[in-house]
């Protein structure tokens, strides 16, 4: 017999994983867009501070892949479920959102930062949904 | 798909969680496939086969 401890262990290092390069890429988003007003916006500071948020997202990256090939096959499914809504609403919604701003219907400019948020949520949402489904 | 998981797991008196140990999936996995909201990989179809000593047609089988 197998010790699952095992597996579920590898998971869960995974997932701290996960969590720490999600924390940094946000972290780092942060101060490349915000932070850098603390020490001026020169462009030696803006590309430093873009390296350092791309160096965080290639790592996010990362740690998503390593934690997608360590989880059970019942949970890569909610994954792939999740992504495929996340990735699918964020972009309908986003450009729903463009064309209502291009005809003035609406203030809100959708940027790439909309589409990032939309697909995060739905994203969270339905990762959550898909684990109530499988209790 | 249909199965007689739940039945074959009874026969032996083994829980969710004894038979995901041995299958090496969580329980909610074994859960899933029971209720018939998942159907498991190949590899996995094998796995509880072989735990089981029988073939994988006399445990799974197509809706009707």
């Amino acid at each position: 017999m197998v010790d699952v401890t095992a597996q579920t262990t590898r998971e869960m290092k995974q997932t701290v994983q996960l969590l720490i390069w999600t924390l940094a890429w946000v972290a780092s988003l942060a101060i490349a867009m915000f932070g850098t007003q603390l020490w001026g916006r020169t462009p030696v500071v803006g590309w430093i501070a873009v390296a350092i948020n791309l160096a965080a997202g290639a790592g996010w990256i990362i740690a998503h892949v390593r934690f997608l090939r360590a989880v059970g096959e019942l949970q890569r499914k909610v994954q792939l479920d999740a992504m495929g809504l996340g990735l699918g609403v964020g972009i309908v919604g986003s450009c729903a959102l463009a064309a209502a701003n291009v005809l003035g219907l609406i203030a809100l400019e959708a940027d790439a930062a909309v589409f990032a948020v939309i697909a995060a949520v739905v994203y969270a949402l339905a990762t959550l949904a898909g684990n109530l489904r499988y209790r | 798909m249909r199965n007689q998981l739940s039945a074959l797991r009874a026969e032996r008196q083994w829980t969710q969680a004894d038979l995901a140990l041995r299958v090496e999936v969580s329980r909610q996995t074994i859960n899933a496939i029971e209720k018939g909201k998942y159907d498991p990989s190949l590899p996995l179809a094998f796995r509880l086969a072989k735990v089981f000593e029988r073939r994988i047609e006399e445990i799974f089988a197509e809706d009707a």
